[in-house]
């Protein structure tokens, strides 16, 4: 076993006590690429936080998979070892889009990959997919939409370009190499999209996630919904209560840390009750909605009384709808996510 | 008495009167070189020596041994040297018999100094002319000379050339102060009259009179009665200025000291007031005394709502030191409750700002300055409007009139015409212009204030690449026609954002304001319509579409942290705006009119 593996498994017994307190429900092999993991490598892992945690039978097990480093072994291997969902970093269906974008896959790869899926048995798959690419047209757009919806996937993510800062595609925009596309367009292909997908079949529960009934990503729902979860490994997230931690970047002090018997923080947060109130409204938003009488029960405050006109201009110009107690976007709505979280919570006294 | 001199220093900003003033408190012995900090003396509140202009008075006295061995008592009154201050300026020369005349050689004559030397020589005061920054490479000390013996009549001889910098002339300019100035008269016996030309608030003490004493004697302990508002108080202390108050008991005419009555703040004490003995008081006051009237008015809201009442407590402090500084409070359906305020000009309405941002750490929301209007209406009434939102309906109005002001401008010659057209644009009159010497001329003319309140002084500036100044004096109301100019977002005015132009120019001011908002109103969630009427006639109009997109993609795990800190700051960016209707509008807004001029 290497030392990273080795490092994981400790890094699992440190965490041994949460198992007590929480029933899991979903595992997610994400971030990196952790399809390189052998499936018996894979097993071993899932093995263990099954003897340490208590996780449920059915629990969601999705592996993030880049489609150049699968086949029909791997992949058969996977679901033998209890993974049930997996989502593929397709991209685009243009192979110059993924030469941009760096990846090592062809566009055949990706519809081979999503096939072998298949045929071994996966019945729950997600795609991503990247809009709004520099050069990109609308009607390119749509082609790869279409080409997705022809593999049947279960699951789309959509996501929107974002030129994050620091990256190569950012030093490339600065340096106008590339030029991003005006947000009119980028607005229409978002459009287009929800407009689409629904006409497939999909519901819009997130910004950028679509799925069939009964598909929804339930480990994704929980980071939406202030759930606990524990990450493992360089980088990895966790959250607990009313507190998130997350773990240092570099696989050496990684490593090193877990080899000295410390966990391998970078840095952790106590939310305040105000910044719990934030994420979720902000994350509500963003997913099913925001459960204005859970805000009420659980943080004390009553939106509904305390920013009844900026609510009513919202529902006034169709961006969310009021149903059941629940504020939820609208298409419309959703093109304005981030706008609408600041207008509602910058009027909220305290928080 | 005979060995007493009053004086005072006459200068431009940045022509040297604060480093004259330290090298004479240093050839004095009344501080130390090592004392003498990096900044100038006279300059001790922050501000002012980051304007490197003297805003507050203030006096200190010297004791000099002259050349011919006797030992003089020299008081030197400060002055502030801008335009805004120039009833100060006139109060303390009124203390003084004689007056540095300090021109930068290199500048030469400029509009404040003469206008303040004018003053000086209205007052009888002995002008003492002094060149300084000989030293300079770009000194015209003989085109110089000969401005200051046109504007002033007096010998190239009696010019002294002085660089303090350099300590030249210093020796000089002690010697002229003690022989060419005339020692006080006034009669020690005679009942009681002291001119007060400044007063300042002591925590501890309220307020602390600056005076000199014209006649009588003023002793500790004695009743002291204040002409202007009646009140007697005791004398409680009475003392000289050196670099600290020093207790002497007693002043006698002549002498330049202070007095502290026991009055609670600056209000009953006010600069040009004239203070006699209660029992034996003398018949009449000193001449020249006026209530300091305010010209620029403006609102200053809290930029938290939640604020109101510190800014209110700041505002009462600032208050008790300034006695030209009014305030009320007032509400805008814009920006919530606030206060008006009124300024002697546009330099003491920045300083008030920067005094209340910096000493009392206030945010501010300051709206568009404006002078005041004497509005008479068909029913004879007339009113005073200092907001423009408060204007009457255009149908009750008769006719409106405006302050105007003399303007006297000096400029070299060749900016003759770029400022010729500036003032025109400005609704200027022409006057006259007189030149000072070939290649500098003195324009006069006749400008609503309204005009020059916003940005005529940095126009100016660049029009003449910094060389023209400028000075003017209140003249008159003028009748003119003036309407109110109401900007309204998608249909609803807002009153922070009315203004009162010239009917020929509303036009075009309502297109260029429509036309700015629309720049500094962020896009919102829905399209916002900006219109600028006259009354319920529209003039023009601006749009501003709706947002289009505004949503990162992803926000899994390991994004909520980082995305939640993006909202808050948002947040807060958003909570300093004001809403009117359902449009956010940033603070810079309410400040369009002043940046129009940048177009």
């Amino acid at each position: 076993m290497n030392a990273f593996l080795e490092s994981l498994h400790n890094e699992i017994e440190m965490y041994a006590s949460y198992g007590a307190e929480e029933q899991f429900e979903t595992i997610f092999f994400g971030g990196g690429t952790p399809s390189l993991l052998e499936p018996a490598t894979l097993e071993e892992i899932l093995v263990h936080l099954r003897e340490t945690f208590s996780i449920e039978p059915d629990a969601e097990i999705t592996v993030e998979t880049n489609p150049g480093t699968v086949d029909y072994k791997k992949l058969a291997g996977y679901r033998r070892a209890g993974v049930n969902r997996l989502s593929f970093g397709v991209q685009s269906f243009y192979d110059d889009d993924l030469k941009f974008l760096t990846r090592i896959h062809s566009a055949n790869e990706a519809r081979q990959a999503i096939h072998t899926a298949k045929d071994v048995g996966f019945t729950n798959i997600n795609l991503d997919l990247i809009s709004a690419l520099p050069n990109q047209t609308v009607e390119r757009w749509r082609r790869n939409l279409d080409e997705a919806i022809v593999l049947e996937p279960q699951h789309i993510s959509a996501y929107n370009l974002i030129v994050e800062k620091g990256t190569p595609l950012a030093r490339m925009v600065s340096a106008r190499q590339v030029s991003p596309l005006p947000v009119e367009t980028e607005a229409e292909m978002y459009e287009w999209t929800m407009q689409y997908l629904h006409d497939e079949g999909y519901e819009h529960y997130e910004v950028s996630n679509y799925a069939k009934p009964g598909f929804r990503s339930r480990h994704n729902s929980n980071y939406w919904n202030h759930s606990n979860y524990l990450g493992f490994g360089p980088s990895a997230h966790s959250f607990w209560l009313n507190r998130r931690w997350w773990n240092t970047r570099s696989v050496e002090s990684y490593c090193h840390k877990i080899a000295a018997g410390q966990l391998p923080l970078a840095g952790e947060e106590r939310l305040t009750g105000d910044q719990l109130v934030d994420e979720a409204v902000m994350l509500g938003l963003r997913s099913n909605g925001v459960d204005l009488a859970l805000l009420k029960s659980k943080h004390q405050i009553d939106l509904l009384s305390s920013v009844r006109p900026t609510i009513e201009n919202l529902l006034h110009e169709n961006l969310v709808v009021l149903d059941k107690q629940v504020l939820r976007l609208t298409s419309k709505g959703f093109l304005l996510c981030d706008a609408i979280s600041e207008s509602l919570l910058s009027r909220v006294a305290g928080a | 008495m005979d060995h007493i001199r009053n004086f005072c220093i006459i200068a431009h900003i940045d022509h040297g009167k604060s480093t004259i003033a330290d090298r004479l408190l240093e050839r004095t012995g009344t501080i130390t070189e090592r004392e003498m900090k990096t900044n100038q003396v006279l300059d001790d509140m922050e501000l002012e020596q980051e304007r490197g202009i003297t805003i507050k008075l203030h006096a200190i006295q010297m004791k000099y041994e002259a050349k011919d061995r006797k030992t003089y008592t020299l008081n030197l009154i400060d002055t502030p040297g801008h335009v805004d201050f120039s009833y100060e300026v006139s109060r303390s020369l009124a203390a003084c018999e004689g007056a540095i005349l300090v021109v930068d050689a290199s500048q030469g004559v400029e509009a404040q100094t003469i206008s303040n030397l004018y003053l000086a020589i209205d007052a009888g005061l002995e002008i003492v002319p002094v060149i300084n920054k000989i030293d300079l490479p770009s000194a015209m000390v003989d085109q110089v000379k000969h401005q200051i013996m046109d504007l002033i009549g007096c010998k190239e001889e009696e010019i002294i050339l002085a660089s303090a910098k350099m300590k030249m002339g210093v020796d000089e300019i002690l010697e002229a102060v003690v022989h060419r100035i005339p020692p006080p008269k006034g009669d020690p016996s005679a009942p009681l009259k002291a001119l007060i030309f400044d007063s300042i608030f002591d925590g501890y003490r309220g307020s602390v009179v600056y005076i000199r004493v014209v006649d009588g004697t003023v002793r500790e302990r004695e009743k002291v009665k204040f002409f202007a508002t009646n009140n007697i108080f005791d004398a409680e202390e009475v003392g000289i200025l050196e670099m600290q108050r020093v207790r002497t008991k007693e002043l006698s005419a002549g002498d330049v000291g202070y007095l502290i009555p026991g009055a609670k703040d600056v209000h009953d004490t006010k600069v040009g007031d004239t203070i006699t003995n209660a029992v034996n008081p003398a018949d009449g006051p000193l001449p020249g005394y006026k209530e300091a009237k305010p010209m620029v008015f403006a609102g200053l809201y809290p930029v938290n709502a939640d604020n109101f009442s510190e800014l209110r407590d700041s505002l009462e402090k600032l208050r008790m030191n300034d006695a030209s500084l009014i305030f009320e409070p007032e509400s805008s359906v814009a920006l919530g409750f606030g206060f008006r305020a009124g300024f002697l000009g546009l330099l003491h309405m920045e300083i008030i700002q920067e005094r209340l941002e910096r000493e009392y750490k206030q945010e501010l929301i300051t709206t568009v300055p404006n002078v005041e209007y004497r509005v008479v209406k068909t029913n004879t009434e007339v009113v005073l409007v200092d907001n423009p939102a408060f204007m009457p309906p255009l149908g009750e109005i008769e006719h409106v009139e405006e302050p105007f002001i003399k303007a006297q401008i000096i400029t070299p010659s060749e900016y003759i015409g770029n400022i010729m057209k500036l003032c025109t644009e400005r609704r200027g009159v022409y006057k006259n212009t007189t030149y000072l010497d070939p290649t500098r001329a003195d324009l006069r003319y006749e400008l609503p204030l309204s005009e020059i309140i916003f940005d005529f002084y940095d126009k100016l500036k660049s029009t003449s690449r910094g060389y023209a100044s400028l000075d003017y004096e209140f003249m008159e109301n003028r009748e003119s026609d003036l309407v109110k100019l109401d900007i309204l977002l998608n249909g609803e005015s807002v009153d922070a954002l009315s203004t009162i132009v010239h009917r020929d120019k509303s036009y075009e001011w309502g297109k260029k304001l429509c036309a700015k908002l629309r720049k500094l109103i962020p896009r919102q969630m829905f399209e916002v319509v900006i219109q600028a009427a006259i009354g319920s006639k529209v003039i023009a109009r601006d749009q501003i579409s709706a947002m289009r997109k505004n949503v990162i993609a992803k926000c899994y795990g390991g994004d909520i942290s980082r995305k939640r800190k993006l909202l808050e700051k948002q947040k807060e960016g958003k909570r300093r705006m004001k809403q009117v209707g359902r449009v956010e509008i940033p603070q810079e807004a309410f400040l369009a009119v002043l940046a129009m001029g940048d177009e």
